[in-house]
C-alpha cells in the first residue's frame, strides 16, 4: 500500500483524539466518583438507578410515617394509662360508709374517664375512630364516633392499624344510643351506691373490674403497635443501607480501577504525542542535489 | 533508413516529453496538500514506428495524456461512508440533548417529583385532616405537572430546532447540486474537446462529498463525463447539466417536510445530516414525546379516578385532581398536565362522606405508585424503562458513530493511498525525468557534433 503524508497526519489526529477522550473519561470518573455521567454510559444501571431511588424515597417516607403516628399513639397510650388509674380508684373507694360522698366520687371518676376518652392529638380525637373531628363521648358516655380505624403503610405492602376505636376499648353497648359499657357500669355503680343497694353494688364492682381488665388488655395492644413500629423503623434503615450499597455498586467507581485507567490512558496519550512529534519531516526530496 | 535529422527530432521530442512529465511532477508536488487533489501521471507512449523495407524504426516518445489517478469504487465508498457518518452525527447530536433532559445519573428527571408526589399522599394518610399535609400534596402535584410540562417543552424545543435546521440543510443541498450540475457541463465540454478535466473532476468529487455529508445520494456515471445524482429513494438531484431543487414546507403538525418536484420525500430521505435530523425529529424525539405523554396520561387518569372515588375534607365527593385529558388520545398530555384542585381541603383522603379522619382513599391514592397504570407497568417502572431505553438508543448511536468514523477514516486512507501525492514518489519521478532529460540533451549534443562532422566531412584536416 502506498503511504502518503496526508494519511499519516489524519490517522495521527484521530488516534490523539481517541486517547484524549480516554483520559477525559478517566478524569471525569475519578473526580465525580460516578461511573456514569450520561444515561448512555450504562443504560441498564440508569434504569435500575431510577427504581432504587424510588425505593429509597419510599423507605424514607415509611420512616417518616412511623415517626408521625408514634406521636398520636403515645398520646392515646398515656390517656389509657390514666383511665386505668381512675378505674382502679373507683374500685378502691368502696370501703367507705358515707354513701353519698362515695357516689359523688364515682361520678367524678366517670367524668374523668369521659374526659380522657375525648383526648385529642393535634386537634383530632384519638378515640373517635375515623370521625376525628367529632367529639366521641358525651357526659354520660354515649359513643358518637365510628368503629373504623385508619391504617398507615410502614413498609412495602405492610400496614399498621392506628390504635382502636373508643367502643373497642370501653365496650360497645348492647343497644344503640346507650353509653359504652365502662361508662354504663360506672354510672350504675354510682346510682346503686347512692341508693344503698349492696347486692347490686357487688355486681357493679365486678363489672367495673372487668372493664378495667379490658382497658388494660387493649392498652397493651398500643404497646405492641409501638414496639412493632420501632422494629419496622430499624428494618427500614437496614433496607435503605442495602439499597444505597446497591447503588454504589451500580454507578460508583472502583477507585483503584479508575486510577489505573487514568495512568494507562495518560501513558498512551503521551506516547502518541511523542510519536507525532517524531513523524519524519524527511522525504527523498531533501536528498536531491 | 535512419537520418541524423530524424534522430535529432526524436531527441528534441524526448526533451519536450520529459519537460511535460516534469511539469506534471511539479504540479503534483505543488498540490501535495490540496484537499481533494488526485495525483496525475504523465502517460508516455512510444511513437508509431516507421517501416522502411523490412526495418521498423522507432520514432521516439510522445506524451499521450495526463491521467488523474483515482478509483471510482473507493470514491463511492468514501461518499457512502460520509453519508452514514453525517446521519449518525446529527442524530446523535439531537439524542444527546434528549438524554440530558432525563439525566437521572445527575439527579435530573421525573423520578424525584414522582416519588415526592406519592410520598406526600403517604404523609397525608398519617394525619388525613392536616391542612399543611394537604397543601404539601397540592404542591407536589403542581411540581410533578410542571416537570412533565418542562420535559415535554424540552422535547418540543429539540424538534423546533430541527425544523429550523432542515430548511438550512436543504438550501445547502440546492446550492451544491447547482454547482455540481455546472461542473458536469464543464467536464462534458472539456471531454468532447479533448481537454484534460482532471481538476474539474476533483472539484466535483469534493462537492459530492460535501453533499454526502448533508444527504444520502446515489451517484451514477452517465458515460459522457457527467454524473447523475439521486436521493436514496430515487428523487432526481442532478442530471447532466441540470439540477433539481428540493423545497421545504410546513405540514399540518408544524413540522417541516421536504419536497422534490412537488412530491413529499421526507420519510424516505436518509443519510447525511438531513437524514439524521429527520430521523431524530420523526423517530427519536417523537417516540420519547409519545412515551412521556402515555406516562402523563396514565397518571392523570389513575389519580383522577381514585380521587373522584373518595370524599374531601367537607364530605363532598372528590373533584378531579389533575385537569382531565381532552378526548381519548394521550397526545399532548405531558404538555397540558396541570392541577385541577384549588384548595387543599378538596383532596379526597376519605372513603366516607361522614368520617373526615378516614385515610383509606389517601392510602389508595398513594398506592397508585404500585399500580400498573401505563402499558402494564407502574409509573416508576415505565419511567425506568423509558430512561434505560433512551440511554440504550444513545449508546448504540455512539457505538455506531465510533465504528462509522473508523470506516470513513479507512476509506479516506484508501483513497489517499491511491490518489494522494507521495513526495518520495514525486522525487523519484523528478530524478527519473531529469536523468531522461539530461540524456536526451546529451543525444542532441552528440547529433550536433555528428552534424558538424558531416558538414566538415571531406574538407580535409
Amino acid at each position: 500500500m502506498r503511504v502518503v503524508p496526508s494519511q499519516m497526519y489524519s490517522d495521527l489526529l484521530a488516534n490523539l483524539q481517541a486517547d484524549r477522550q480516554n483520559v477525559n473519561l478517566a478524569v471525569e470518573q475519578a473526580s465525580s466518583g460516578k461511573s456514569i455521567a450520561n444515561l448512555s454510559d450504562n443504560p441498564l444501571a440508569a434504569g435500575q438507578l431510577v427504581l432504587s431511588n424510588a425505593q429509597i424515597a419510599d423507605l424514607d417516607q415509611f420512616s417518616y410515617s412511623i415517626s408521625t403516628v408514634q406521636g398520636s399513639l403515645n398520646t392515646a397510650d398515656s390517656a389509657l394509662n390514666s383511665v386505668v388509674g381512675s378505674l382502679t380508684q373507683a374500685g378502691g373507694t368502696l370501703s367507705s360508709t358515707e354513701l353519698q360522698a362515695l357516689g359523688q366520687q364515682v361520678d367524678q371518676v366517670l367524668q374523668q374517664v369521659v374526659g380522657l376518652a375525648n383526648t385529642t392529638y393535634q386537634g383530632n380525637y384519638v378515640f373517635a375512630g375515623t370521625a376525628v373531628k367529632q367529639q366521641p363521648y358525651n357526659s354520660s358516655g354515649v359513643y358518637a364516633g365510628n368503629s373504623s380505624v385508619n391504617s398507615v403503610e410502614v413498609g412495602e405492602g405492610q400496614t399498621v392499624s392506628l390504635g382502636l376505636s373508643g367502643s373497642a376499648i370501653f365496650g360497645a353497648p348492647s343497644a344503640a344510643g346507650q353509653p359504652d359499657l365502662t361508662f354504663q357500669y360506672l354510672s350504675n355503680l354510682s346510682s346503686d351506691i347512692k341508693a344503698g343497694d349492696y347486692n347490686a353494688i357487688t355486681a357493679d364492682i365486678t363489672n367495673v373490674q372487668s372493664s378495667l381488665n379490658n382497658v388494660i388488655a387493649q392498652r397493651s395492644s398500643y404497646g405492641d403497635i409501638l414496639q412493632q413500629l420501632n422494629s419496622d423503623s430499624t428494618n427500614l434503615s437496614q433496607q435503605k443501607l442495602t439499597l444505597q450499597q446497591y447503588q454504589t455498586n451500580l454507578i460508583g467507581v472502583d477507585e483503584a480501577q479508575v486510577a489505573t485507567n487514568l495512568t494507562q490512558s495518560q501513558t498512551t496519550l503521551e506516547a502518541a504525542i511523542a510519536a507525532a512529534s517524531r513523524v519524519s519531516q524527511d522525504s527523498l526530496i531533501n536528498y536531491l542535489k | 533508413m535512419g537520418s541524423l535529422l530524424g534522430t535529432l527530432s526524436i531527441a528534441t521530442q524526448a526533451l519536450n516529453v520529459d519537460q511535460g512529465a516534469l511539469e506534471v511532477t511539479s504540479n503534483n508536488i505543488a498540490n501535495a496538500n490540496t484537499p481533494g487533489y488526485s495525483r496525475e501521471q504523465a502517460i508516455l507512449e512510444s511513437a508509431p514506428t516507421v517501416t522502411e523495407g523490412n526495418i521498423a524504426y522507432g520514432q521516439g516518445v510522445t506524451l499521450a495524456h495526463v491521467q488523474g489517478i483515482r478509483d471510482q469504487v473507493v470514491e463511492l465508498g468514501v461518499q457512502q461512508g460520509l453519508q452514514q457518518q453525517g446521519q449518525i452525527n446529527s442524530y446523535l447530536d439531537s439524542m444527546s440533548q434528549l438524554q440530558s433532559l432525563f439525566n437521572e445519573a445527575q439527579g435530573a428527571g421525573l423520578q424525584t417529583p414522582l416519588s415526592n408526589f406519592f410520598n406526600s399522599l403517604q404523609s397525608l394518610s398519617t394525619d388525613p385532616t392536616n391542612l399543611s399535609l394537604r397543601q404539601a400534596v397540592i404542591s407536589a402535584g403542581q411540581t410533578l405537572a410542571s416537570v412533565f410540562n418542562q420535559a415535554s417543552a424540552g422535547l418540543a424545543g429539540i424538534q423546533s430546532q430541527l425544523n429550523q435546521t432542515i430548511p438550512q440543510a436543504v438550501g445547502q443541498v440546492n446550492q451544491l447540486t447547482q454547482q455540481i450540475a455546472q461542473i458536469n457541463g464543464q467536464i462534458q465540454s472539456a471531454q468532447s474537446s479533448g481537454a484534460n478535466p482532471n481538476q474539474l473532476i476533483d472539484q466535483r468529487n469534493q462537492l459530492v462529498e460535501q453533499l454526502s455529508g448533508l444527504v444520502g445520494v446515489n451517484s451514477t456515471d452517465a458515460g459522457d463525463g457527467t454524473v447523475t445524482l439521486t436521493t436514496a429513494n430515487g428523487a432526481l438531484l442532478v442530471a447532466g447539466r441540470q439540477s433539481y431543487t428540493l423545497t421545504t414546507g410546513k405540514n399540518a403538525s408544524g413540522n417541516v417536510d421536504v419536497f422534490s418536484q412537488g412530491a413529499d420525500i421526507t420519510s424516505s430521505l436518509s443519510g447525511g445530516s438531513l437524514g439524521g435530523d429527520i430521523q431524530a425529529r420523526d423517530q427519536g424525539v417523537a417516540s420519547a414525546q409519545s412515551n412521556l405523554d402515555s406516562l402523563a396520561a396514565g397518571l392523570i387518569s389513575a389519580v383522577n379516578a381514585q380521587q373522584t372515588a373518595g370524599y374531601d375534607l367537607n364530605g363532598n365527593p372528590g373533584l378531579n385532581f389533575f385537569k382531565p385529558l381532552s378526548g381519548n388520545s394521550s397526545a399532548g398530555a405531558a404538555a397540558a398536565m396541570s392541577i385541577n384542585l384549588t384548595d387543599p381541603s378538596q383532596i379526597a383522603a376519605s372513603s366516607s362522606s361522614t368520617a373526615q379522619g378516614d385515610n383509606s382513599n389517601a392510602l389508595a391514592l398513594a398506592n397508585i405508585e404500585n399500580q400498573t397504570i401505563v402499558s402494564g407497568q407502574t409509573a416508576t417502572e415505565y419511567y425506568s424503562n423509558f430512561v434505560a431505553g433512551i440511554g440504550t438508543e444513545v449508546q448504540q448511536a455512539t457505538n455506531q458513530q465510533t465504528a462509522q468514523n473508523l470506516v470513513v477514516q479507512q476509506m479516506q486512507n484508501q483513497k489517499a493511498s491511491i490518489s494522494g501525492v507521495s513526495l518520495d514518489e514525486e522525487s523519484a519521478n523528478l530524478i527519473q525525468y531529469q536523468t531522461a532529460y539530461a540524456a536526451a540533451a546529451r543525444v542532441v549534443n552528440v547529433i550536433s557534433q555528428l552534424a558538424q562532422m558531416a558538414i566538415t566531412l571531406g574538407q580535409g584536416g
